[in-house]
């Protein structure tokens, strides 16, 4: 791990503002985790990471973005990350305030919606802090007419950093989607959101992973829920070499919900790895997790859910449920749930199943004049999409699985 | 009747599941235009038929002979009997979580119009032909939203089972009622469905335990199935006979007389 850490070329930025934080993080940062360190045993990030993918920070041209095929049937506010760097170019708008990561940790308008996460604990959100650069700042001020869209198209090898901070302010409903498109080749994205909901305001995050076939993929959402506001996160991933995606909820005030839905679709040697960890902080709070998985060839899929309740968080509600299809004899998932409750007046549950598609339901399909292949695609669809069951928006609907 | 177009024609056949022969010696032909009625007691192995004629997964011929068409049916694949004309309305049939009526019914009648060289329906025309054959069968727009079959009854399966049938217009439609109870009401769509659909082109093969299932389809031929063939065929009037005698007196002496 040690040959690793040396291939990584430090930033030592002139502001020092910035060459603050980038200290910070780089104290913090002892070394890439492997199967010893618990919270990654089942996905030993380490393993994945070569010295090229570090060694290499990916150079695109400023103002040339060509993300072409992407076409969006929606109107959206759409942002791009070109193979991790920001395409300057904003939209006005008296809904949403809109700034540089970089320039807003300068600023008082950050204030307290930045660095809530704890280095010591996470270290993908140490090296990310050590390489503050790129991310924007969005403040969400009235409900927007549109949703807000991040678009990261990655086409070079390197190492990638991108911090967001999300605001959404008090009473605002707004929805925000996350896309990820790669080429195949190798790179390491190191994401880290954090996201801030505000009393009575409803933010849904929306997160589309489809990397290429050699990149490492490590994204942290860090979400905080004030009073009756509602964090929904919904995630569909099906690409990258390895992928954790880590979602941190607290729900700090009363009447705070949050809704942690995910599924993946994993394909040849593909490792994804869905890590959960809902704080109920508050009384009258509630969560619900609905996790699936569809595994073949020797894919690999890790659910690590974690559900805690906090001894003054009486009346809360916390239920989890993941559900695996294990398509090949070489398919392999990890699952591993986890309650911590310390209040008692308190309904949690945590499910988890795995299985293989119905005979009986392909050769119905069949009968009916449905070739294999196209039955079987019918039915993986089916289980998938159910995670996406309470997408209200249609238009976003559509980017999911769907029957 | 011998201008009529044989299409299905099973020789000499024998047939089961996990290596127990349960079909031994069945020989029957069905022509264009007729209604058959298989009526056998309970576990004769009635059900094997349409499993065997179906191509379901576990089921074997061992020997013998099936034509379909003129064509060879147990060299086809399942999706391919279906598209060439087959179609079971299943005794049991699966609910399937996740997958709605509409484009369940929407694959499947896409996919037979590709076998036959046809471009896909547009998204209204076939609408359009769904709600013209549901109205039919009195099936509302709310049923054709939710999950196949998911939450059913036994009798609205059954006419979800004719929608099926009525949108693929097969040229042989084997009802298996084997040994599910009897539901009078689903009886009466699926036989008004199927009277419907036959336009002298198409057959029916019936496969029952209970006579009272020949007042609402009236078949042409009525066979005995027992010991894993036909022991006895005769018109309608031999389902009443059965019913009169009980099978295990009828099985008794029919057995008696080909001896």
């Amino acid at each position: 791990m040690r040959e690793l850490l040396k291939n990584i070329v430090w930033l030592e930025d002139d502001n020092p503002v910035l060459f603050a934080w980038h200290q910070k993080g780089r104290a913090a940062f002892k070394e890439f985790p492997t199967k010893k360190t618990e919270a990654y045993k089942y996905t030993p990030v380490s393993e994945a990471l070569t010295p090229e993918m570090l060694s290499a920070t990916a150079h695109v041209k400023e103002g040339h973005c060509d993300h072409g095929a992407h076409h969006l049937p929606f109107d959206a506010y759409e942002f791009c990350f070109c193979d991790g760097h920001l395409h300057r170019h904003f939209h006005e708008s008296d809904d949403i305030e809109v700034m540089p990561i970089d320039e807003a940790v300068k600023t008082n308008e950050i204030g307290a919606y930045f660095a809530k996460i704890d280095l010591a604990q996470y270290p993908f959100a140490a090296l990310n802090t050590a390489f503050l650069k790129e991310g924007l700042f969005i403040r969400i001020h009235k409900t927007p007419q549109k949703p807000i869209v991040f678009l990261y198209h990655n086409k070079n090898g390197g190492f990638k950093n991108i911090r967001n901070v999300i605001v959404a302010d008090k009473g605002v409903k707004a929805e925000w989607i996350e896309m990820f498109e790669g080429k195949d080749e190798a790179y390491f994205l190191n994401i880290v959101n954090e996201i801030f909901v505000l009393n009575e305001a409803k933010l849904t995050h929306h997160k589309l992973q489809h990397e290429g076939e050699e990149a490492v993929h490590i994204a942290l959402s860090d979400a905080h829920v004030k009073e009756g506001g509602q964090y929904q996160s919904y995630t569909f991933e099906k690409g990258g070499k390895l992928v954790r995606n880590e979602t941190h909820v607290m729900l700090n005030q009363e009447n705070a919900s949050a809704r942690v839905n995910a599924a993946y679709d994993l394909h040849g040697s593909c490792h994804i790895d869905t890590t959960t960890n809902i704080k109920h902080l508050s009384e009258n709070t509630r969560s619900d997790q609905l996790v699936r998985g569809v595994i073949d060839d020797k894919g690999h899929g890790v659910f690590q859910g974690k559900i805690h309740i906090a001894p003054d968080a009486q009346k809360t509600e916390g239920y989890q449920i993941h559900k695996a299809l294990l398509l090949s004899d070489e398919a392999k998932v990890d699952v591993k749930p986890e309650l911590e409750i310390f209040a008692d007046d308190v309904k949690c549950s945590h499910g988890a199943t795995s299985g293989d598609l119905n005979q009986d339901e392909i050769f119905y399909l069949e009968s009916r004049g449905i070739d294999e292949t196209s039955a079987r695609q019918v039915l993986i669809n089916a289980f998938l999409q159910a995670a996406f069951d309470g997408v209200e928006n249609p238009d976003i609907k559509n980017l999911y699985p769907s029957d | 009747m011998t201008n009529k177009q044989p299409i299905l024609e099973i020789k000499h056949l024998y047939a089961g599941v996990a290596g127990k022969e349960i079909i031994k010696d069945l020989s029957l032909t069905i022509c264009e235009g007729e209604v058959h009625a298989i009526m056998g007691p309970n576990g004769a192995g009635k059900s094997t038929l349409s499993h065997v004629l179906t191509g379901k997964p576990g089921y074997e011929i061992s020997k013998g002979e099936v034509l379909f068409k003129g064509q060879d049916l147990t060299k086809l694949k399942i999706e391919d009997r279906a598209n060439e004309g087959l179609f079971l309305i299943m005794q049991y049939p699966v609910e399937i979580a996740g997958v709605s009526f509409m484009t369940f019914l929407k694959h499947a009648v896409n996919k037979k119009r590709a076998y036959q060289g046809l471009p896909p329906l547009s998204a209204p025309a076939f609408i359009k032909l769904v709600r013209e054959e549901a109205g039919k069968l009195n099936i509302s727009d709310e049923m054709l939203k939710r999950a196949v079959n998911v939450g059913f009854s036994g009798g609205e399966k059954k006419r979800m089972e004719t929608l099926q049938m009525a949108l693929l217009k097969p040229s042989l439609a084997i009802l298996d009622e084997a040994d599910s109870g009897l539901d009078i009401d689903a009886l009466k769509v699926v036989s008004k469905g199927i009277n419907d659909l036959n336009d002298g082109k198409r057959a029916l093969l019936i496969i029952t335990h209970h006579q009272d299932l020949l007042d609402y389809i009236e078949p042409d031929f009525v066979h005995v199935f027992a010991n894993g063939h036909i022991i006895k065929t005769g018109d309608k009037t031999l389902a009443y006979e059965l019913e009169a005698k009980g099978y295990t007196d009828f099985i008794k002496e029919a057995s008696c007389e080909s001896c």
